[in-house]
C-alpha cells in the first residue's frame, strides 16, 4: 500500500479534502413510465454527471435488470431496495433526505404521496409555515442568465388557502429559487389576482401586495392577471394552492386543446395540411425551448431538503434533467437565499 | 518473454492472463491521433486502469501465481511497455506482442485486426508451460473479442467444444491456414481439463453486462478492479488484505471515494458475483488492521460504508438464472462481427 506523506497526513487525509459530491435520491416505481425510464434516466446521468452521487429507490431486482441493459456508471449508483410500490419508495426517497444521506429527491410519482412523505417526515425552514409546490410553465419570454424559457409559479396545490404571510414567504422561496436555477439576479416577482388594482382581490392577496411592495430584497411588479402567465410578465407567479392548480390544469388543458387542434387541421383540408407541414421546423424547435422533459421538474419549496417533482409522463430525459436541476438547487443552497430576503420582514411588518 | 521472477521449478497453481490496452491501460486507439499518440508516449505517459497494477501485484504476492500479458500492441512498442509495467512494480513471466509491422509486410491485413488467430494459439500454447491443473484466471476488456476468445479457450480445453466446431469457427473467424493449422494442433496438444476459474470483462466502453450474459457466470463484467479483487477474494484466490490494499489504491492514486467503492461492492451483490459472506469477510479484515486504515479514514466509516449498501439491498437476494447450457460461439461470432 502506498502510505501518505507526512505533509499529507498533516494536511488530512485525501478522502476529507475532496469536494462532497450532492447525492439525489431518485424515486425509481413513481411516474407512468417507471422504473425502466426512470432507471434509463439515472443511467445515462452516471455516464457524465461528475461530482453527483445517485441513489436509485425502488425494487431491487427491477432496478438492477434494467441497469444491466444500459451503460452506466454503478460507481456514482446506490440502490435501495423498497419494495414495488411507488407510496413505498417515494416514502423511503424521503426517508434519505431526512437522514442525511441524500440531499435531494427526484419524483415522477403522485404528489400527492410526495407531499404526504414531506409533510411526516421533512423540517420546514425557519419562517415557512407552510410548503409551495411550484410549476414551471412556458412562456414567449426568456429569462436569467441561462435565458430559461419558463416562469415558476407557486403554489400549485400543497397549501390550499395561504395567509398573507406565506404568500409572501412563497415570494421570497419563488424568488430563490429562480435566482438558483436561472441564474437570474434579480427575478421579478408578481402576485396572481383578478385585477391589477392592488386593493382589489382576496384579502390575503391585497395584505400580501402591500408587504411585498416594501420588502427590498424582493423585485415586486404588483399584480397580474392569468392572462399575463404565457406573456412571461414576471419570473415568478405567486398565488394560494387552490388556484394555482386550477390555473396549471387549465393551461396545460389549453396546451392539448392546440395540439389536438392542430392534429385535427391535419385531417381536414389539404391547404391546412401544407400549411402545418410548412410550420413543422418552427413549431419543433418552440416545442423543444418549451418542453418540460428540458427543465425537468418543479420543487417543492419551503423545506431544508429538496423534493423535486417530475413530470408524471417524465422520460428518461427529463429524469436526468430533473436531477441535473436538483444538484444545482442544492448546491446554490435555497434556504440560505430565503433567509437572506426573510431578513427584511421586519421593516414591511411597520408599513402592512 | 521477459523478466521471469520465480525459481524455473516451482509448481504454478494458477496462471493470471491479462490483456494490456484499456484492460490494465488506458488506452485510446479509435482514431488515427489516438494510434499515433499512443505509439509515441514514454513509459512514464501511459497511464495504467485505476487498481489494476495494485491487483497484478497482490496476485503475484499471493502465492505460486503466474502472470502472463498478451497484448494486440505491436511487437516495436515492447521496450516502453516493459519499462511502464516496471515502473509499476509490476513482475510477469510471459509478455507476447503482435507480429503487426511483419503482417503487414507479408500482406496480412486480416491479422492486424482479427484476434481470434492471435490470441487463441497463443493462449493454447501457453497451457503447454504449465502443469495440467494449473488454474486460468483471465482479463480482458470490452472493446474486442477478449469475453469470446478467453471463453472459448476454456470451454476447448474442457473439452466443451469439440475439434469439428473449433474447425468451423475458425472458418468463420477468416483467421490464416498457418494460424488455423497451429491452433489445431495445440489442441491436441495441451492437457484437458476445466482449468478456467474466472474471466474479468473490464467495461472500459461501459457495454451492457447483460451483453455477456451469454458466456455464462464464469465470466463477470467488472466495472473496476476493487470489483475484481473482491471476486477473486471470494474465489479464494487473494486474501482480505490484497482486496483492501487494491482499494487504498484506488483512493490514494486515482480519487476514488468511500461511496464509489461502496457502490461498486453493492453493484456486485446485486448482479450476483459476490456473496454476503465475502461483505462480512472484508469487514473482519479492516477491523482487524484498522490502524493502518486510519491513516486514510476511520476503519468503522469503512465497515459501516459496506454494511449500509449491503442492508439497502432486500433480505432475499434474487435468484439468478441459470449459466446457459453451451455456448454457441458460431451465433456469437456472428454477433461479434457485427458489433465490432
Amino acid at each position: 500500500m502506498r502510505l501518505a506523506t507526512p505533509l499529507q497526513i498533516a494536511a488530512g487525509p485525501a478522502w476529507y479534502k475532496k469536494p462532497v459530491p450532492v447525492t439525489v435520491a431518485v424515486d425509481a416505481m413513481g411516474g407512468e413510465q417507471a422504473p425502466d425510464e426512470i432507471v434509463r434516466g439515472v443511467a445515462d446521468l452516471s455516464l457524465t454527471a461528475e461530482g453527483l452521487s445517485l441513489v436509485l429507490v425502488g425494487d431491487e431486482r427491477q432496478i438492477t435488470d434494467g441497469l444491466g441493459r444500459l451503460p452506466h456508471n454503478p460507481e456514482r449508483i446506490e440502490v435501495r431496495h423498497a419494495g414495488t410500490l411507488p407510496r413505498t419508495s417515494v416514502f423511503a426517497a424521503v426517508d434519505l433526505l431526512a437522514e442525511g444521506r441524500a440531499d435531494a429527491v427526484v419524483s415522477a410519482g403522485v404528489i400527492a404521496d410526495g407531499l404526504a412523505a414531506c409533510r411526516e417526515k421533512l423540517e420546514l425552514i425557519p419562517g415557512v409555515k407552510s410548503p409551495a409546490l411550484a410549476a414551471v410553465y412556458p412562456t414567449a419570454l426568456r429569462r436569467g442568465r441561462n435565458e430559461d424559457p419558463f416562469s415558476l409559479l407557486l403554489d400549485v396545490g400543497a397549501t390550499l388557502d395561504p395567509g398573507a404571510e406565506e404568500l409572501c414567504a412563497f415570494a421570497a422561496l419563488g424568488s430563490a429559487y429562480a435566482r438558483a436555477i436561472s441564474r437570474n439576479p434579480r427575478p421579478t416577482v408578481a402576485l396572481l389576482s383578478i385585477d391589477e388594482d392592488p386593493a382589489r382581490g382576496l384579502p390575503a392577496i391585497v395584505e400580501a401586495h402591500a408587504r411585498l411592495r416594501a420588502m427590498p430584497g424582493i423585485e415586486f411588479k404588483g399584480n397580474l392577471e392569468a392572462v399575463d402567465i404565457p406573456q412571461g410578465s414576471a419570473d415568478v407567479i405567486v398565488s394560494g394552492g387552490f388556484v394555482g392548480n386550477v390555473v396549471v390544469t387549465l393551461l396545460d388543458g389549453v396546451a392539448e386543446l392546440v395540439v389536438d387542434l392542430a392534429r385535427y387541421a391535419q385531417k381536414q383540408r389539404l391547404l391546412w395540411r401544407v400549411g402545418t407541414t410548412m410550420l413543422t421546423g418552427g413549431l419543433a424547435q418552440l416545442k423543444h425551448l418549451t418542453d418540460w422533459e428540458q427543465y425537468g421538474g418543479a420543487p417543492l419549496l419551503g423545506y431544508r431538503k429538496l423534493f423535486l417533482r417530475a413530470h408524471p409522463r417524465s422520460g428518461a430525459q427529463a429524469i436526468e434533467n430533473a436531477c441535473r436541476v436538483a444538484a444545482k438547487a442544492v448546491s446554490a443552497d435555497i434556504p440560505a437565499t430565503f433567509a437572506e430576503l426573510w431578513q427584511s420582514r421586519p421593516a414591511l411588518d411597520k408599513t402592512a | 518473454m521477459s523478466a521471469p521472477a520465480a525459481p524455473p521449478d516451482v509448481h504454478w497453481r494458477r496462471s493470471f492472463r491479462w490483456d494490456l490496452d484499456k484492460t490494465y491501460l488506458e488506452t485510446e486507439f479509435d482514431t488515427f491521433g489516438h494510434l499515433l499518440r499512443t505509439a509515441l508516449q514514454r513509459a512514464d505517459q501511459k497511464r495504467a486502469i485505476a487498481g489494476a497494477p495494485a491487483l497484478m501485484r497482490e496476485i503475484r504476492a499471493a502465492g505460486a501465481h503466474r502472470v502472463c500479458i498478451i497484448s494486440g500492441s505491436p511487437r516495436q512498442m515492447r521496450r516502453v511497455l516493459e519499462q511502464k509495467l516496471k515502473l509499476d512494480g509490476v513482475e510477469w513471466d510471459e509478455f507476447e506482442l503482435k507480429p503487426n509491422l511483419s503482417n503487414l509486410m507479408r500482406g496480412r491485413f486480416r491479422a492486424l485486426r482479427n484476434q481470434v488467430g492471435y490470441k487463441l494459439p497463443l493462449l493454447l500454447d501457453g497451457r503447454t508451460r504449465v502443469p495440467a491443473d494449473c488454474q486460468e484466471v483471465l482479463f480482458g476488456d470490452d472493446a474486442e473479442a477478449d469475453a469470446y476468445i478467453y471463453s472459448l479457450f476454456g470451454d476447448l480445453l474442457a473439452g466443451r467444444v469439440g475439434v469439428s466446431t473449433l474447425e468451423a469457427i475458425l472458418d468463420a473467424a477468416e483467421v490464416y491456414a498457418d494460424q488455423r493449422k497451429e491452433t489445431l494442433a495445440l489442441v491436441k496438444q495441451v492437457a484437458p481439463g476445466d482449468v478456467v476459474q474466472r474471466i474479468f470483462i473490464h467495461l472500459e466502453r461501459r457495454s451492457p453486462p447483460v451483453r455477456f450474459t451469454p458466456y455464462g457466470r464464469r465470466l463477470v463484467p467488472i466495472y473496476n478492479y476493487f470489483q475484481a479483487a473482491l471476486v477473486l477474494f471470494a474465489d479464494g484466490v487473494l486474501p482480505p488484505m490484497s482486496v483492501l490494499k487494491v482499494a487504498a489504491d484506488m483512493v490514494t492514486s486515482h480519487g476514488y471515494s468511500l461511496a464509489s467503492l461502496g457502490n461498486s461492492l453493492q453493484d456486485l451483490l446485486r448482479r450476483g458475483y459476490a456473496e454476503v459472506g465475502a461483505v462480512t469477510g472484508l469487514a473482519d479484515a479492516v477491523e482487524q488492521y484498522a490502524n493502518l486504515f486510519d491513516v486514510f479514514r476511520p476503519a468503522k466509516d469503512i465497515v459501516e460504508a459496506f454494511g449500509r449498501r449491503l442492508s439497502a439491498l432486500a433480505e432475499n437476494r434474487p435468484v439468478l438464472p441459470p449459466a446457459p447450457p453451451a455456448i454457441d460461439y458460431l451465433a456469437l461470432l456472428d454477433d461479434l462481427h457485427r458489433t465490432h
